[in-house]
């Protein structure tokens, strides 16, 4: 089977899905660990430091980059089964089993996912947009030197607008069920599955990429906003 | 265990051929005893429909002991009903109470198109067999059963893959309509036994290929595959089968 | 006298010889030599794949909607062969003798020969083919004794020996479709046999979902199409096991052989009421654990709990020491049979006795209890163990039962009662699997061969494998290499029309009756009257009085029966009158067969032919033939007899005492 052909199966494509999943989860850990910094009580100096490093390393910019086509590819090879998924199934039940047989947060990774490409859209263009391509505030530290831009007040003066807050909580209850299901789920597409590791793998996935991380990321708005 | 009589409302699907649109009926069935098989409740109904100069509903089965997987109910929402590890012909009467109203729907899946009422053609199943669920041994070509030891506990996964009766009611559970657990089975099958290595690879291209090719949707590990079949074959088989499509498509040179 | 042209020479080189000398067909030739097979089960998906294999151009017909789901499926038990793994003194010869003796002397010494020698084949084929038989922690098979044996000869896969086996056949069958060998006909129905100049030549078969007759040509006929046990309504087969095809062919001059065996098993769920559709067995294996019981006291209505030791009735153990709960399945029903006619039946319907685990349980669980060391291991702890290894071994049966009945069988003993299960009748074929026709051959159950008037548990799924994989590939060849010249018959032939205008005025008929009763109504009424007189016991004026009921049911069915619906749709109904049209006639000439046979013999017990003791009690001097009767016209039967010769096993009476 050629490769081409290998990632147009179904399995070839949840491959993808799962891979760029994984990816995405331990970028989101990095990007906590970052963010972290803006809930410190050092004027922003800690964060704007980390950004403009951030901004500036080459390395770094060129994964930036990669990982926004990773977010696109994983979004695009997803709607892509889901639309084959349901054309599987062109008259629905009458009935359906509910939560019967299986979580309703497995069966709506679709949405969840929906709701979050659209909080990472306005997350970027909020930030990131900002921060790269229009001029903001600048700060300088001494270890830094050179002026650099103060995204860290930037940041604290948009998690005064509720509605921004809201739709950060909301995203990130969409990324736990997302999670939950989406980390162990992209083990068992590669076919791991084995009694040994299933329960530090579910463990890992629901304490951590569920709760821990989405919770982290929560609570920075709402900190922010109650300042 | 106390017997019991019934009396149900019956929502069933009615559909003349593959072409026609379809439609929900509502009967009345009354005297049901707790003791019947929900297949012999239908019998009743069906009966009764013949009486009164109406036609019966088509509805596939056969052995009516759980194991040729001809019978295909979707019952109030669930594949083959209520009862977990139990086929249609199975679930017996006692799992409803008087006053029920019971939805019948046929398994839907555009890889198993209507073919009357509740009947519905599971032939994909059959094509996926076909291009690779089999290990190539011409008759006479064996050697001694013997020859080759099998670890017990290989022996009794395979086995526990192998009880799949192609019902069906994998898909009917799937919100995607996957066949991932079917095809899972015999793969993971045959990939655990000795016999099954010369074609392993070969076996999971060409049968996950057949079923994309069938129209059925992809795994999303959901489980309500595992929750519904009647011979409760594990979802450790469809990572078997991802484990041996991958291992395959990075490894075969074809 | 019919002659089965079995070869010369001494029983056990008889095989051996005729495959040294049977024509062979050169593979060019196969290519443009077409056989028919009707049925999917072990039988004809196994003769299937193998004449794929072989080159012939096969078409396969099955009624269901696919070859995997024919009835061969629901075999539990088991499947004999005389490996001798156990080293328990098993041989082919051992084999062959306890079939020809279960069998009580009624079957041909050659064909059972034939298949213990092939028997051991059968299972390297199925463990090449990925069947996962069960297996002991070396990784070697594993065996279990079966009823009517002393030796452990029986493979199994749990209790769905009958399924991996068949899904075997079925994975084999589908990969000669995949190789364009085999075309494969789901949901057709054979509905006649097409005869040109005396031989078979093909078939007309409705196609069942759009009811469009199509006319199919093939140089020979095979019939897997498994055994008529449905005549009795309510049995363990499933619910479109017919006898149209076999009955087809009867009519186009196949005689029918033995017609009234059939096996009455004795461990199925009892009946639960009047709706019931179906018997489900339980495996012949839990004899091996089980053991079987009815209170010493009539009518006696407590709790089986509650009844002590010495008031029980272990009636097998008593009657029969050497075997016990172990004998031959015609033993067994008719003791069961006794006790209850005799008023000491249990459960609400009286028609059912307990076979009982707790013993199997304590014996086991210390077993196991002593393999973990537990030497003063607790009752609790006995009877926690003691389940589980029965669970392992029996699980799925004992799930069914609890899921049938709503009663947990680890705690109360299950009831069981006898049930119709196989029949052991069926077309007359010779040592090559031929039919009186030519070119039209029956394998599996539908054929009469191999197991007598009793079949021994786990010995049909060999005996369909065995004619499949095995014999047929041989045996056919001796017919076609004679027929390479033989050009493919274009369906336009006359006999082709004719066969086919046949079938179009029975369906016709069929839909212009337009009756009162459903076919169901003439099944059951069907089902009763053989049960009640041509059932576990039957006698001269019961058999008299049913042929008469059913010839007066036959003619009701006729003017009364209706079929809903059209006959070019998919139309369950039809399909059921059509078959339920064939048992009308069938059950009749069963009958009288049970009547022409005044003695008894394996499942066949004439009350007026039994010993003081009330055993069967044969009569080798007037009855060691196979009756064969030929289809002359409505209700009209010549008796043709093949004399049954006994050089190894001399008929004696059966004894399991």
């Amino acid at each position: 089977m050629k490769w081409s052909q290998f990632f147009n199966t179904s399995i070839g494509k949840k491959l993808l899905v799962g891979i760029t999943g994984l990816f995405l989860c331990s970028f989101i850990i990095v990007h906590l660990a970052g963010n972290v910094q803006l809930l410190y009580n050092d004027g922003g100096k800690g964060f704007n430091t980390y950004a403009a490093f951030m901004g500036h390393n080459s390395l770094i910019q060129f994964i930036a980059w990669g990982l926004k086509i990773v977010i696109l590819l994983h979004a695009i090879v997803a709607i892509q089964l889901t639309f084959s998924n349901r054309k599987a199934r062109p008259v629905k039940y009458a009935v359906s089993p509910g939560n019967q047989t299986s979580s309703w947060y497995s069966r709506q990774m679709a949405i969840m996912g929906s709701i979050l490409f659209i909080f990472i859209v306005v997350h970027l263009s909020d930030f990131w947009w900002k921060f790269h391509y229009q001029s903001l505030p600048t700060v300088s530290y001494e270890a830094t030197g050179e002026p650099i831009k103060d995204l860290y007040t930037v940041v604290q003066f948009a998690f005064k607008e509720s509605w921004l807050v809201v739709l950060y909580v909301i995203g990130m209850i969409a990324l736990s069920f997302h999670l939950i299901h989406g980390f162990k789920s992209a083990f068992q597409t590669f076919g791991l599955n084995h009694v040994k590791y299933n329960g530090l793998i579910n463990f890992v996935g629901v304490w951590l990429f569920g709760i821990l991380i989405p919770l982290g990321f929560a609570i920075i708005p709402v900190v922010i906003f109650f300042k | 265990m106390e017997h019991y009589n019934m009396g149900l409302t019956l929502k069933v699907w009615r559909q003349k051929n593959k072409d026609d649109q379809g439609r929900f009926e509502t009967y009345q069935v009354k005297d049901i005893s707790s003791e019947m098989s929900f297949l012999e409740m239908f019998d009743v109904l069906n009966e009764n429909l013949i009486n009164e100069g109406k036609e019966p509903i088509a509805f596939d089965h056969d052995c009516r002991e759980g194991i040729c997987g001809m019978c295909s109910m979707h019952i109030n929402g669930r594949a083959h009903g209520p009862w977990a590890g139990t086929t249609t012909c199975q679930l017996h009467m006692r799992a409803f109470k008087d006053g029920d109203t019971v939805t019948v729907e046929p398994w839907r899946a555009a890889a198993f198109p209507v073919v009357k009422d509740l009947t519905v053609d599971r032939g994909a199943f059959d094509r996926i067999i076909e291009a690779g669920g089999y290990i190539s041994v011409n008759t006479g070509n064996a050697v001694d059963a013997n020859a080759i030891p099998i670890a017990k506990d290989k022996a009794d996964a395979a086995f526990a893959a192998a009880a799949c009766i192609g019902c069906g009611a994998c898909v009917a559970a799937c919100k995607n309509s996957s066949a991932m657990l079917f095809v899972s089975a015999k793969v993971s099958q045959l990939a655990q036994l000795p016999q099954g290595e010369p074609e392993r690879a070969t076996r999971a291209l060409n049968m996950v290929a057949q079923m994309d090719k069938e129209g059925f949707g992809s795994c999303t590990n959901t489980g309500a595959c595992e929750a519904e079949c009647p011979k409760e074959i594990s979802l450790t088989n469809i990572a078997r089968l991802n484990r041996e499509f991958i291992r395959a498509g990075f490894t075969y040179e074809k | 006298m019919l002659n089965a042209k079995i070869p010369a020479g001494p029983l056990e080189k008889r095989w051996e010889e005729y495959k040294g000398h049977v024509k062979l067909v050169n593979p060019a030739n196969k290519r443009s030599l077409e056989v028919i097979i009707i049925g999917t089960g072990l039988a004809g998906a196994s003769a299937a794949a193998s004449l794929g294999e072989l080159g012939y151009k096969v078409k396969a017909f099955c009624f269901q909607d696919s070859a995997r789901r024919a009835h061969s499926i629901a075999a539990q038990g088991g499947i004999n062969a005389a490996k001798n793994y156990q080293n328990d003194g098993d041989s082919v010869y051992r084999l062959f003798y306890d079939t020809v003796k279960g069998g009580d002397y009624r079957s041909r010494e050659s064909n059972v020969h034939r298949l213990a020698e092939v028997s051991a084949n059968i299972i390297d084929q199925c463990v090449a083919q990925g069947v996962p038989f069960a297996r002991e922690y070396g990784g070697l098979l594993s065996n279990r004794s079966f009823g009517g044996t002393q030796v452990q000869r029986t493979f199994y896969a749990a209790g769905q020996t009958g399924q991996q086996l068949l899904l075997g056949a079925y994975s084999a069958l589908e990969r000669q479709v995949a190789l364009g060998n085999v075309t494969l006909y789901t949901r057709h129905e054979m509905l006649d046999i097409v005869k040109i100049d005396g031989k078979a030549r093909g078939i007309i078969a409705r196609d069942l979902i759009t009811g469009k007759l199509e006319r199919h040509f093939g140089h020979a006929v095979l019939l897997a199409s498994g055994g008529y046990g449905n005549v009795f309504f309510l049995s363990t087969n499933a619910m479109g096991s017919n006898v149209t095809a076999a009955w087809k062919a009867t009519k186009k001059g196949a005689f029918f052989g033995n017609p009234c065996y059939t096996q009455i098993h004795p461990t199925c769920i009892p009946v639960s009421g009047e709706h019931q559709s179906k018997l489900t067995l339980m495996s012949e294996s839990l004899r091996n654990d089980g053991r079987i019981w009815v209170p010493k006291k009539k009518d006696d209505n407590r709790k089986p709990a509650d009844i002590p030791e010495e008031e029980r009735d272990y009636y097998l153990e008593r009657r029969y020491p050497a075997f016990g709960n172990l004998v031959p399945r015609d033993v067994a029903s008719r003791a069961a049979k006794e006790r209850c006619d005799a008023g000491y039946g249990v459960g609400s319907s009286k028609q059912a006795v307990y076979l009982d685990y707790a013993a199997a349980i304590v014996r086991y669980g210390k077993i196991e209890a002593g393999k973990r060391g537990e030497h003063n291991a607790s009752p609790e702890l006995i009877d926690k163990l003691g389940k589980e290894v029965v669970a392992e071994k029996y699980g799925n049966l004992f799930d069914m039962y609890a899921k049938i009945t709503g009663e947990n069988p680890y705690e109360v003993p299950m009831r069981i009662y006898p049930a119709v299960h196989y029949t052991m009748g069926g077309l007359w074929v010779d040592y090559e699997l031929m039919t009186t026709v030519p070119g039209l051959y029956a394998l599996g159950e539908a054929n009469f061969s191999d197991h007598g008037a009793n079949r021994l548990g786990a010995s049909a799924l060999m005996q369909g494998l065995a004619d499949g994989y095995f014999v047929i590939p041989y045996t056919i060849g001796n017919y076609l290499a004679d027929e390479i010249r033989t050009k493919a018959i274009p369906t336009d032939h006359p006999a082709f029309a004719e066969a086919e205008k046949q079938v179009q005025d029975t369906i016709d008929r069929f839909m212009n009756i337009k009756g009162t009763k459903s076919v169901d109504h003439f099944h059951k009424k069907l089902g009763k009257i053989m049960w009640d007189k041509c059932g576990m016991a039957r006698n001269e004026k019961g058999l008299k009085e049913a042929i008469e009921e059913i010839i007066a049911l036959r003619a009701e069915f006729w003017k009364d029966v209706r079929i809903p619906g059209s006959a070019n749709e998919f139309n369950p109904e039809l399909e059921k009158a059509g078959r339920v049209a064939d048992f009308l006639e069938l059950g009749e000439l069963m009958c009288r067969d049970a009547l022409n046979r005044r003695e008894s013999c394996g499942g066949h017990f004439r009350e007026e032919s039994q010993t003081e003791e009330g055993e069967a009690l044969r009569n080798d001097q007037e009855f060691d033939y196979v009756a064969a009767w030929e289809y002359k016209a409505d209700g009209s039967y010549e008796l043709h007899k093949e004399q049954l010769v006994f050089e190894e096993c001399k008929p004696t009476q059966r004894s399991y005492k």
